[in-house]
């Protein structure tokens, strides 16, 4: 009796950090008691043991967790690109409140999105209903799996991962016919049916333009294909593949629901398609996987068509043209007096330069205030490029900025295409893709086989 | 002397003289020459529009001879309307043809104020529908012909006519079920629900 | 017919209540009868059509338009249009309120061209009270109206691109009708709602902010629509999504009692400026452009041919100007001789027109209003069956209905 009435009088706060003190307290009583017994250095062994015989499995579970972290903030960055970047085009200020330029904005909508009430209309069927949002955000996440974004970072290294990451992608279409159907709604319903054509449709000539560079490559595997593209920016895919190229371009639009081919949640028809009963995070979900499928199909446009983490030109080779030597493996005790000029030098000016433009293009920002912004990113760039030097080697790092960069121009591809152009009508849409995309596809399919016979002939 | 209340006071000067059109009186000979003794009552012609008035019997045919006749040309139906006149129903009809600088008014004058009956013209413009709902939507008067002849501004189940004269709140209100905004839940307690508190104080 | 159970559910508002909802909310069938034998022939639903509610509340409804589409797949078979949702009444509480007061409630019919709905039931008033406006007001009402219609013509071609799913065409025509609208503003003290037109004449003269805005406007109005246009007027998808859309024939036109660009675009050369002229429009020089297609494309195109000539006009009130008075001289309390108007003008959307009727006391007797949106949205259930869901909101934007005016 005492206790429940303890219980009541406790607030809110205190009847989640009660409970938690107690756990924390009948955890730390257990783990000495085991120390002092010995039974934990042995569990901790076996369980070490356990691990090491079952690597492909860790490395699994690991490679899950941080894609997962990763589309975190990959979705709000490209959600803030979009409504900055549609704002601009469309001469709006777009977001401007939260965060400097409004960068937070998008974080901001992703909180908003918790906040709201999640609501279950009446009539759906409601396991099919929670569990489609689930299924929708997963199928990008696996895909993700699979993506080289450096040379050894990545998730899993399979040889079928080009047909993996289109299987993946197929996955998510039914989380959305799960969602139209289970919403008792007729725009749902019509959303979810027109998602299953589209997306079934373009499933094909997507991965018929796709076989043409599998010839040439000679392999599935997505980190292979990114190193048979080794040398310059001549040696990409895309020159040999142009046509190829713009199918995959193409379909990869319709596949990832963007304008001009968002028939599915086309909001002037059909309200928002199969999201039109989802609210309250079930709802973010779906905008997430919008907004990764987004950064994922520009990444495999990168890695198959653009060289992945590869650099267009070698620049370590033109800065030794030049006469110049660049050594990634610095050793900072050979600098010499230099060493104590550049620490005395470098952060000064570096954050004088970072404040600058803060300062030119800020109205009304005093100069102190841009001093501050400049040493601040200082600090976190000088960290962040430290922590990365010490962590991942010099190539890492370089691939990844390479590789962000280049999928960064696609995704703002793809949203210079959402401002500019109105929406197909359905019929257009799938006359498209089967009378043109279809038998171009065939026809670069045919095209690069023969032309590698032909060079097989003249070489042989 | 005392001034008349329709007289403006300080009256500007007058849209009648001046810069105002001359009166189609070739219409008036035309539209007597043509309707002859259909006519109910002389052409009245005032500013820039021709008046005929004509029985409501004889709406359709008038109308299709106004639309039809090579002199006429009446192709344009500028607008349709009911009118109460506090003693009997009208149905205005605006008509504009290129043969005439003027509008022609027809009114299908005297009809039954309890039961207001005229001929639709939906053959001659599918467009006048709207129009003719409308009218029997505000004032009850029934466009025979007319194959989809429901109310269009007032919910479906409403009993009054409110641009009548003798519409009355009051007693509208009396008389609409007020349901006309189709209700989405009907509440009702199934046998097996359990007892609720009374609302009142649940309130309180 | 569909089979829907009757679902239990907890009342939203009382968690202890328990509700029955009837199967009809999920169907759009009406729980009562048929009453017409159109409505009989579009409420029986045969195997493989369903009906959708489109609206009250849609996105691409312009307001609160509800159309009840019937639909085998994507294909439109019919449409029954309900309208109501905004009905206030406004023939009524015109016929309870004095003539100074009708210009006021009829001001916020045609919302987005309210110059044009407050003109009307004044040029009614005028002919019934016989009086001649002073001539500068009559030039002020054409400036005024002509700069509503290219504000509300920018607005419609934003508005058809945003229903074929076009983000950025409408705010490109904002901007001109943002310009218009703080000219207006300047103008008559007002953004939306202008209540500028007077019984006899305007509200007040032009003033010198009005007169700077409108010449730095003039000066660049009709460069920068057409720039603004090349975005959707060069876009493969939207020529290939309205061309040949909806296509009307000129007698279809006539008996659907269409007006306005919809019956233009069909190659009739009807305006009100020109077929029965109103105002100081014989006095002005300007076409009456005309498309022969029919379709939703040449109702597109017909707006941009309209804003030229609206500029032109504009030029031309701006030189011939004259001097005077903008108020005729009237008493407050007008009192009509009985008798019947008519009164009509060319609005952006069609023919507006008013019929009015007095009895010799202050309140108008009988104000009829007839609207073009109202007339206009009928045709959208002959054009549509047959075509997809998304022709619908191509079709029904390219009508270019009010809300407001529609439901009165």
């Amino acid at each position: 009796m005492t206790l429940t009435r303890s219980w009541s009088r406790l607030t809110p706060a205190g009847k989640i950090v009660v409970p938690l003190l107690a756990i924390v307290v009948a955890l730390t009583v257990a783990l000495l008691l085991g120390m002092v017994t010995g039974i934990v250095p042995a569990i901790t062994g076996a369980v070490l043991d356990t691990l090491e015989a079952n690597v492909g499995i860790v490395r699994f579970v690991v490679a899950i967790l941080a894609v997962l972290l990763f589309t975190i903030p990959t979705a709000f960055i490209v959600g803030y690109l979009e409504l900055k970047a549609i704002a601009f085009m469309n001469l709006r200020l777009g977001p401007n409140r939260v965060g400097p330029w409004g960068t937070l904005a998008a974080a901001f909508h992703g909180f908003k999105i918790l906040a709201k009430e999640d609501f279950t209309p009446t009539g759906a069927d409601v396991p099919v209903f929670t569990l489609a949002p689930a299924v929708v955000f997963l199928a990008p996440v696996l895909a993700f799996l699979v993506l080289p974004f450096a040379p050894g970072l990545f998730g899993q290294d399979m040889n079928i991962a080009l047909l993996y990451f289109f299987a993946m992608g197929g996955l998510g279409v039914v989380g959305l016919m799960m969602a139209g159907w289970s919403s008792f709604n007729k725009y749902s319903l019509l959303g979810a049916l027109r998602a299953a054509a589209q997306i079934i449709s373009y499933e094909i000539p997507l991965t018929l333009s796709v076989v043409g560079l599998i010839l040439l490559a000679g392999t599935l595997s997505l980190n292979q294909i990114v190193l048979n593209q080794q040398g310059s920016f001549l040696d990409w895919y895309v020159w040999q593949q142009p046509l190829g190229f713009a199918i995959f371009f193409i379909a990869a639009t319709a596949e990832g629901n963007r304008t001009p081919f968002d028939l599915t949640e086309a909001d002037s028809e059909i309200v928002a398609g199969f999201a039109t009963e989802y609210s309250g995070m079930r709802f973010g979900f779906f905008y997430f996987a919008e907004y990764v499928n987004v950064f994922l199909l520009s990444a495999l446009t990168v890695v198959l068509y653009f060289g992945g983490w590869l650099a267009p030109i070698d620049i370590g080779a033109v800065l030794h043209q030049v006469g110049l030597t660049f050594d990634p493996a610095l050793d900072p005790g050979s600098l010499g007096l230099g060493l104590l000029l550049g620490i005395l030098i470098v952060p000064p000016l570096a954050i004088v330069a970072l404040a600058l433009p803060f300062w030119a293009f800020r109205s009304g920002l005093p100069f102190w205030k841009a001093l501050v912004v400049g040493f601040l990113l200082f600090n976190v760039i000088a960290a962040g490029a430290t922590l990365l030097w010490a962590v991942a080697s010099f190539e890492v790092v370089e691939g990844l900025l390479w590789f962000m960069a280049k999928t960064y121009v696609f995704v703002a591809i793809l949203v210079w295409m959402r401002a500019t152009l109105p929406r197909v009508r359905i019929d257009q849409l799938m006359g498209f893709a089967w009378k043109w995309l279809l038998p171009a596809a065939l026809v670069n399919l045919f095209v690069t086989a023969l032309a590698l016979i032909v060079i097989d002939a003249v070489k042989g | 002397m005392a001034r008349s209340p329709h007289r403006p006071q300080r009256a500007g000067r007058r849209l009648s003289d001046g810069r105002s059109r001359a009166i189609d009186s070739a219409l008036k000979r035309r539209l007597e020459a043509t309707l002859g003794e259909r006519l109910y009552g002389p052409v009245a012609q005032r500013h820039d529009t021709t008046e005929i008035r004509v029985a409501p019997g004889d709406v359709a045919a008038v109308m299709r001879t106004l639309h039809d006749d090579p002199d006429l040309r009446f192709r344009l139906l500028a607008d349709i309307c009911g009118v109460d006149t506090g003693t009997t129903m009208q149905v205005v009809y605006h008509l504009w043809s290129d043969t005439t600088p003027d509008w022609l008014r027809v009114i299908a004058a005297d009809l039954d104020r309890d039961d207001p009956r005229v001929p639709s013209i939906t053959f001659l413009w599918k467009g006048a529908e709207w129009g003719e709902r409308e009218a029997y939507d505000m004032f009850g008067i029934v466009f025979e012909g007319n194959r989809d002849l429901r109310r269009i501004y007032m919910p479906p189940d409403y009993t009054s006519f409110p641009l009548r004269k003798d519409f009355l709140l009051p007693d509208d209100a009396s008389r609409s079920p007020g349901m006309g905004v189709r209700h989405m839940e009907q509440a009702r307690r199934p046998a097996d629900a359990p007892a609720a508190a009374p609302r009142s104080a649940k309130a309180g | 017919m569909s089979t829907t159970p009757q679902a239990r559910v907890r009342s939203l508002d009382d968690p202890e209540l328990y509700v029955e909802t009837p199967a009809t909310i999920f169907d759009a069938i009406p729980p009562y009868p048929p009453r017409t034998e159109r409505e009989a022939e579009f409420y029986s639903v045969r195997e493989g059509e369903m009906l959708i509610n489109l609206g009250p509340q849609h996105p691409s409804t312009h307001g609160v338009l509800r159309v009840v589409l019937k639909i085998d797949g994507e294909r439109v078979v019919d449409l029954d249009p309900v309208l109501g949702y905004l009905h206030r009444g406004v023939e009524k509480i015109c016929e309870n309120s004095d003539w100074h007061m009708v210009v006021s409630h009829c001001d916020p019919l045609e919302y987005i061209a309210s110059m044009f709905s407050e003109l009307v039931p004044v040029m009614a008033a005028e002919k019934l009270l016989d009086v001649e406006v002073p001539r500068r007001a009559e030039y002020i009402r054409v400036l005024a109206c002509e700069l509503n219609r290219i504000s509300s013509h920018a607005l419609f071609m934003g508005w058809l691109a945003l229903d074929l799913g076009g983000l950025t065409p409408i705010l490109y025509g904002f901007i001109e009708r943002d310009e218009i609208v703080e000219m207006l503003a300047a103008l008559t003290g007002q953004k939306l709602l202008f209540n500028y037109m007077r019984i006899g004449g305007v509200n007040g003269d032009l003033n010198h902010e009005f007169m700077s805005r409108l010449g730095d406007w003039m000066g660049h109005a009709a460069q920068r629509i057409e720039d603004s246009q090349t975005l959707i007027n060069e876009n493969e998808i939207f020529v290939k999504r309205t061309r040949g859309l909806g296509v009307i024939d000129r007698e279809t036109a006539l008996r659907m009692c269409l007006s306005g660009p919809p019956l233009r675009a069909t190659g009739i050369p009807y305006d009100v400026r020109r077929a029965h002229p109103y105002g100081v429009y014989p006095e002005l020089e300007f076409e009456i452009p005309t498309r022969e297609e029919g379709d939703s494309y040449a109702r597109y195109q017909l707006h941009l041919d309209e804003i030229k000539q609206s500029i032109h006009i504009i030029d031309q009130v701006l030189h011939k100007l004259p001097d005077g008075p903008v108020m005729a001289k009237l008493p407050r309390l007008l009192r009509p001789r009985p008798g019947r108007a008519f009164a009509a003008i060319e609005s952006p959307r069609g023919q507006y027109a008013v019929y009015a009727m007095s009895d010799g006391t202050d309140q108008p007797f009988r104000l009829r209003i007839h609207d073009p949106s109202y007339f206009n949205l009928q045709s959208v259930g002959l054009l549509t069956p047959g075509h997809l869901i998304a022709d619908t909101m191509a079709i029904m934007a390219s009508l270019d209905p009010i809300m407001g005016g529609v439901d009165k």
